[in-house]
């Protein structure tokens, strides 16, 4: 919470936008902080991982790190919106304190700037959902676009992934 | 390569310089300073080290001067003798001589310590009065003092990590380069790349080479301690050492030291008898341990044995059943390497009293993990009556690992040469079903086989492998060893021998059991590398 913390007092007083890396899963949109995002790369050869829950797609090689890929739509059991494999996906390898972690989007993420006073705090019925563990930091709105703001920190950070024993 | 009297030599003499410009340092502090308690302790344990180091490598004559002055600093300390104008003099004279003598031990001519030096010395530390008229001068060998540095330097272990792992990285591009220009078929590329390859290699055995210290500087340490266990255990013991100057990565001497200190104190608290027993069994009154080291390739193998009374194979079984490990009637069927095998489980220990220096509960499944987190092995021999003997092997170097290269549907794996015992392709028909596991008898030994693909593809309750599961005549096996227990891997392909550099994997997926890390192959493909210690526990709970 500290950090939350930290980060709320630094933009009150710059007052301000928030800049944002957006991304499609299933029909909606998503989009996390960019300063959460350490790149975003054509998801690279991935080699499977047995004894891994299937959101865990394997390792793969960026940049000489090997990194274990996740696909959110899986983690969040969103219905992907098409069936067809695309051509390529893209990978938001994203950073945590002591780790780093690629997440799998299928459309080119776009960069996209909102002003703070945009982003609703998330009502609370919707952390009921299967984005649970309030991963969902509120919900951004631009013109007749809905955001959903992840904090991809808590998803990196729960326990879920954690203990990924199997 | 340089022998070894000469690498010892050498760091004699680089240690002897470092002691000697501390001293100079310290004595011209101490002359502003004389009430300094600090300066006056530190140059005492300068002179005591210098005197100890060169008494141990021969150099009689500097220990000899060391000692003289380690006296005079020491009647300083107590306030029996000055600091005074006359005193301070000798003792810049004799610091000097030191440094003569230790700079003359590579030169043409040994120094002698001067005998004018000699005497004055004698002369303050046995005179009390300020009797400084029978002082005589020193004549000063040297005309101009010449600055040296050292030829040697200590380095942070850290440093020499740091080394390693960009050289790591290094030769995983190196690879891929090589291949690339196989692919390409360029010649001017072929020529760089091959003696990238060469240049590459030579600096990884170089620092690799530079990471080796001696197992003597581990062994050393175990006379003092093995006395003192004795003493608390009211034992006598004989210790053997043999294979000090085998060379060993430092840190996997690091990691293991633990371990043998283990072993060391549970041979002499639970292995040898105490010597009236001994005497009845007819053996020595003392008890014999003996450490040893070898080399064998790219292994150490490090053996510690004793002539103690063994270890009981009855009792391991009535343990393992005890325990709650096997059924009695499962119990019957081990073989002997088996029951002994169970010794490293955790929770498994046969201690009934808890001594001073052993049995508080830290068992041998400490030293076993300790020695699979290097990728090494050990086993242990014991008969009734006749002794134990652990033996440990251990890689030389982390870095680099001999590793098999197989394939399991489109993913290539990696199992490390440390735990594979032999290949066999094996007629499907010839093997046999045994519950939900295969077992084949392969040189006369039952061993379980495993289908990797269903491991991987079942959760490990479920797993259930027939004969109409496989597909061919023939299967491709792969036999492991751990801790005893023999384990054929079924693959779809064998690949290739190939070294490897094992990477640790990053989390959140570094929990996985079955992983040992991973690595990069010349082609850019990731490959896991396989955790045979995780694989073959997970069937012997089964069995």
């Amino acid at each position: 919470m500290e950090t939350q913390n930290a980060r709320d007092k630094k933009e009150a007083a710059v007052e301000e936008r928030v800049h944002l890396i957006v991304f499609k899963l299933g029909t909606e949109e998503y989009g996390v902080r960019i300063d959460q995002v350490k790149e975003v790369t054509i998801t690279p050869e991935i080699t499977r991982m047995p004894k891994t829950p299937s959101f865990i797609k394997g390792v793969a090689n960026i940049r000489g790190d090997i990194i274990a890929i996740m696909d959110l739509e899986e983690r969040f059991r969103i219905e992907r919106a098409f069936k067809e494999p695309e051509r390529h996906t893209y990978t938001l390898v994203m950073e945590a304190k002591d780790y780093t972690m690629g997440f799998i989007v299928r459309e080119v993420p776009q960069s996209l700037t909102l002003p703070v006073s945009s982003i609703d705090k998330t009502p609370s019925f919707i952390q009921d959902i299967n984005i649970n563990e309030n991963f969902i930091e509120g919900i951004g709105k631009l013109d007749d676009r809905l955001i959903i703001v992840l904090d991809m920190y808590k998803i990196l950070t729960s326990d879920e992934v954690l203990q990924l024993k199997s | 390569m340089k022998s070894r009297d000469q690498e010892y030599k050498e760091i004699f003499i680089a240690e002897a310089l470092e002691y000697y410009d501390a001293l100079n340092r310290h004595i011209s502090d101490l002359e502003k300073n004389p009430e300094d308690e600090q300066l006056l302790a530190e140059i005492f344990r300068l002179l005591h080290n210098l005197k100890a180091n060169a008494k141990a490598i021969g150099y009689t004559s500097i220990a000899d001067v060391s000692h003289k002055l380690e006296t005079a600093f020491g009647m300083i300390r107590s306030r029996e003798l000055s600091f005074s104008d006359e005193v301070v003099t000798v003792l810049f004279d004799g610091i000097d001589m030191l440094g003569e003598m230790i700079t003359g031990i590579d030169g043409p001519n040994e120094v002698e310590p001067s005998p004018a030096l000699l005497r004055n010395l004698d002369i303050i530390v046995n005179s009390l009065t300020d009797n400084s008229s029978d002082l005589s001068k020193v004549q000063k060998y040297y005309t101009s003092k010449n600055l040296s540095l050292s030829d040697l330097i200590y380095i942070q272990i850290k440093k020499l990590d740091h080394l390693l792992n960009l050289v790591g990285e290094l030769i995983i591009d190196r690879d891929r380069i090589v291949s690339i220009s196989k692919e390409l078929d360029h010649d001017d590329l072929k020529n760089v790349s091959a003696h990238l390859y060469r240049i590459t290699e030579e600096l990884q055995y170089s620092v690799m080479d530079a990471r080796l210290v001696n197992v003597g500087s581990l062994f050393n340490k175990f006379p003092r301690i093995v006395r003192d266990i004795a003493v608390a255990e009211k034992k006598e013991i004989n210790l053997d050492i043999s294979g000090q100057d085998i060379q060993i990565d430092r840190n996997i001497l690091q990691i293991i030291t633990d371990s043998l200190l283990h072993l060391m104190r549970n041979a002499i608290s639970h292995g040898i008898e105490k010597a009236e027993i001994r005497k009845k069994a007819k053996k020595t009154p003392q008890g014999n341990i003996s450490l040893s080291a070898q080399n064998d390739r790219d292994t150490v193998i490090l053996r510690l044995s004793d002539d103690g009374k063994g270890i009981d194979q009855e009792e391991v079984r009535r343990a393992i059943v005890q325990r709650g490990f096997l059924t009695a009637d499962a119990t019957k069927d081990l073989r002997e390497t088996e029951v002994l095998s169970y010794l490293f489980e955790p929770g498994f220990s046969l201690a009934k009293e808890v001594t001073e220096v052993s049995g508080r509960g830290v068992g041998l499944d400490v030293v076993k993990n300790a020695i699979d987190s290097i990728g090494g092995r050990i086993k242990v021999d014991s008969k009734k009556g006749v002794g134990t003997t652990f033996t440990l092997f251990l890689p030389t170097s982390i870095a680099v690992k001999g590793a098999l290269l197989c394939q399991v549907e489109e993913n290539f794996y990696a199992i490390p040469l440390m735990h594979t015992d032999s290949v066999v392709a094996f007629p499907t028909r010839d093997l046999h079903e045994v519950g939900e596991l295969l077992v084949a008898d392969i040189n006369g030994e039952t061993i379980t086989i495993v289908s990797l693909r269903e491991l991987f593809n079942t959760d490990i309750r479920e797993y259930s492998v027939k004969k109409k599961d496989l597909t061919g005549d023939a299967q491709n096996i792969i036999i492991v060893t751990y801790n005893n227990r023999k384990l054929g891997l079924i693959v779809d392909k064998l690949l290739r021998q190939q070294d490897i550099v094992i990477k640790a994997l990053s989390k959140p997926v570094n929990t996985i059991e079955i992983y040992a890390g991973v690595t990069l192959l010349g082609s850019g493909k990731v490959c896991l590398v396989l955790d045979v210690a995780a694989i073959t526990r997970y069937f012997i709970t089964r069995r």
